[in-house]
């Protein structure tokens, strides 16, 4: 279950990291957001992943912490990737 | 082409010239002498990518990115079929033990493994009757995934050219052989993974290091051309032909980098000593020397000189529960014995891999004839920790079953990226062709081997599971058969793909597979007694999991052939982006 819970806060932190990007702005809200917003996102972002590299070491010890972590975060940007390219899609 | 065939000769043989004597230089290392070999072998495959990255940018005229752009687009095409391959059964070799108890339907499904120690003692029993005269037995325990023991032994008179090895699989309750059928089960996914079948052992892996050393030149050269790395990161243009497919491919490559990087490169560590022995050659000359090395790199113990003074084999039992009492219950993987029935026997056990990030070698080492722990080797040097390290990692067999399928889906997802590549460079090279309904016979040949390679696997490997369960259980060399089937299909798959239009032959491919695939849950439901409702009623997620899986890669499939034949390049799919067009310009 932490893996679920490790590879949520990683989705998160991903999905803040893309919405921080204009072109995903545009794509999602239709219009750009203010600087401001954006790098609080990108801040958010970041530091969600920090964070979770610092849950998973702390759950699993270094070593373990390491390799589920990296493989959390593949897992979470493609997962995000996936999500911007079905949103994309043009209701056909 | 001239000049490229240059480059290409002087980064293979240059870079590996070069890289062979950084090995041998880095016994200078102020450390003791097997971590210095150890660490020359490490750090060569390193030295080997510089050289090649080196030689394509050396005097090219052209920008950094257009020489590795070149690079990456030749050592991609050169190796991409080997590497397609090795990366999915590699993939699929994440669930090795898995996929072999699916294809023993006659062993039952087990919650608990059996105690190692009891296990122990029948399978070196049953070796001192089958295995009489062999100087050196080795089993391998059964474990939570694996409810077989396998065993090889050595042949003491094995002439020159021959199998220097049997080896068996046995039932782990009763010790004897196993009454199941024949098959190599999941073993030759994984075998074919590193050293392919039907060539010698030694070429084929000789062969995947070369792609291996092809698939790191790529990596690093890809990430070089990819500069937008991180303002492309996510993004995907949909409906842009090449544009995305390129989309594509950097979203697998980016996303798994770490992955992608770890698995090549801990991939050369893993055979280092066959590829680049030449430190060792030169600093370990005495059996004494090269027996130090072996300890740092292998559990196996090589059997020392026999006595020829008989003496009956202590208690294998006993020595596995001290191992036991000292790492865990189910801690114990793998037992050698060197010259059983000597008074020179030697017997190691070795701790599992499943509860650590390392797979250096730790042993108890007992004296064979009397039973006495002779030396425990808990800690190997910091170099040969590293190698272990990069091999656990590559193998991914410690951790729980979650972090297996993160394994798989990052690794599908760097097969998917050989596979984007491959397809790319048929795609961009289609819009320039000057008479498209004559393609050069280049082009003609990638575009059909991209399709056999690709959509052939997936049938020749679900036709590897279909042989499992159809051929008569009495087949001679029925093992052999189900592979032989396997290499079959391929074929038959590489003549399809060359026989009917390419578009045609890819989409009819990937339906079949997408069929044999569905079809496979129910075809194991007509031939064994564990079907799918059966495998869920009683919690065998092995056998529920296995049709699962088929039916999402049935799933899968279906959707690439649909969007293979809703696909029509439009006039938008002619606009390339600037890199490329670039590049295409330079050559």
């Amino acid at each position: 279950m932490t893996v679920l819970a490790h590879l949520l806060l990683c989705v998160l932190a991903f999905a803040c990291l893309a919405l921080a990007m204009p072109r995903h702005q545009a794509a999602v809200f239709g219009k750009g957001l203010s600087r401001a917003a954006s790098r609080s996102l990108r801040g958010a972002g970041w530091a969600g992943l920090i964070a979770t590299l610092w849950l998973t070491i702390a759950a699993r010890g270094c070593s373990l912490g390491l390799v589920y972590y990296s493989g959390c975060a593949s897992l979470a940007a493609g997962i995000v990737f996936c999500s911007l390219v079905a949103h994309e899609r043009p209701s056909a | 082409m001239g000049l490229l065939g240059a480059r290409i000769v002087v980064a293979i043989f240059g870079g590996y010239a070069l890289s062979a004597l950084a090995s041998v230089a880095a016994l200078a290392l102020p450390l003791p002498t097997s971590q210095a070999v150890i660490t020359g072998m490490l750090a060569s495959f390193l030295v080997y990518a510089g050289i090649v990255v080196w030689a394509f940018l050396a005097r090219s005229g052209r920008g950094a990115r257009q020489s590795m752009s070149g690079l990456h687009t030749w050592a991609g095409l050169l190796a991409g079929w080997l590497l397609y391959a090795m990366f999915l059964t590699g993939t699929v070799s994440y669930f090795r033990d898995e996929i072999s108890q699916w294809m023993r339907p006659e062993i039952a499904h087990r919650q608990t493994p059996p105690d190692p120690a009891a296990v122990a003692q029948r399978i070196a029993d049953t070796l001192r009757i089958e295995a009489a005269g062999s100087p050196q037995w080795s089993m391998q325990l059964p474990t939570a995934r694996s409810n077989v023991a396998s065993v090889f032994w050595r042949l003491a008179d094995a002439a020159p050219g021959q199998d220097a090895y049997e080896t068996a699989t046995l039932d782990p309750d009763t010790g004897r052989k196993l009454a199941a059928r024949d098959t190599l089960g999941g073993d030759f996914f994984y075998l074919f993974h590193f050293q392919f079948y039907y060539l010698p052992i030694v070429w084929g892996r000789w062969l995947a290091g070369l792609c291996a050393m092809f698939m790191l030149a790529a990596i690093v050269s890809g990430v070089i051309v990819h500069k937008k790395i991180f303002v492309d990161f996510f993004t995907f243009r949909r409906g842009k032909g090449q544009r995305s497919w390129l989309d594509a491919h950097n979203a697998l490559a980016v996303f798994g980098l770490p992955f992608h990087l770890m698995i090549t490169y801990s991939g050369l560590a893993m055979l280092m000593t066959l590829y680049m022995p030449w430190g060792a050659m030169q600093a370990m000359k005495t059996p004494a020397q090269q027996q130090a090395l072996n300890a740092q790199l292998y559990e196996f113990i090589q059997p020392g000189a026999p006595s020829h003074v008989k003496a009956p084999l202590a208690r294998i039992d006993a020595m596995v529960r001290q191992a036991q009492a000292r790492w865990g219950r189910q801690d114990v993987l793998r037992v050698t014995i060197a010259n059983p029935g000597d008074a020179n026997a030697r017997v190691a056990v070795a701790r599992a891999d499943s509860a650590r990030v390392s797979m250096s070698p730790q042993y108890l080492l007992f004296d064979g004839a009397t039973g006495e722990l002779i030396q425990a080797q808990d800690r190997v040097g910091a170099a040969a920790e590293t190698r272990g390290v990069l091999y656990a990692l590559h193998m991914g067999r410690f951790g729980d079953a979650s972090l297996r399928w993160i394994y798989f889906i990052v690794s599908l997802a760097g097969t998917a990226m050989v596979g984007t590549g491959l397809v790319l460079w048929v795609v961009k090279r289609r819009r320039k062709l000057s008479d498209p309904e004559r393609p050069h016979w280049g082009f003609h040949l990638v575009e059909r081997l991209n399709i056999a390679a690709i959509a052939g696997l997936s049938i020749a490997m679900t036709a590897y599971l279909w042989a499992n369960r159809l051929l008569p259980l009495a087949t001679p060399h029925r093992a052999a058969a189900e592979v032989e089937v396997f290499f079959a299909a391929w074929c038959a798959a590489l003549v399809h793909a060359v026989l009917r239009p390419a578009r045609r032959a890819g989409i009819e491919l990937l339906w079949l597979a997408a069929a044999a695939m569905a079809l496979l849950p129910a075809l194991n439901a007509l031939t064994t007694r564990r079907p799918f409702w059966h495998s869920v009623a009683t919690h065998d997620w092995v056998y529920a999991g296995f049709d699962l899986t088929m039916w999402a890669f049935a799933a899968l499939h279906a959707m690439f052939a649909i969007c293979a034949a809703r696909h029509r390049p439009g006039p938008q799919a002619m606009r390339a982006p600037r890199v490329l067009e670039q590049e295409s310009q330079a050559r």
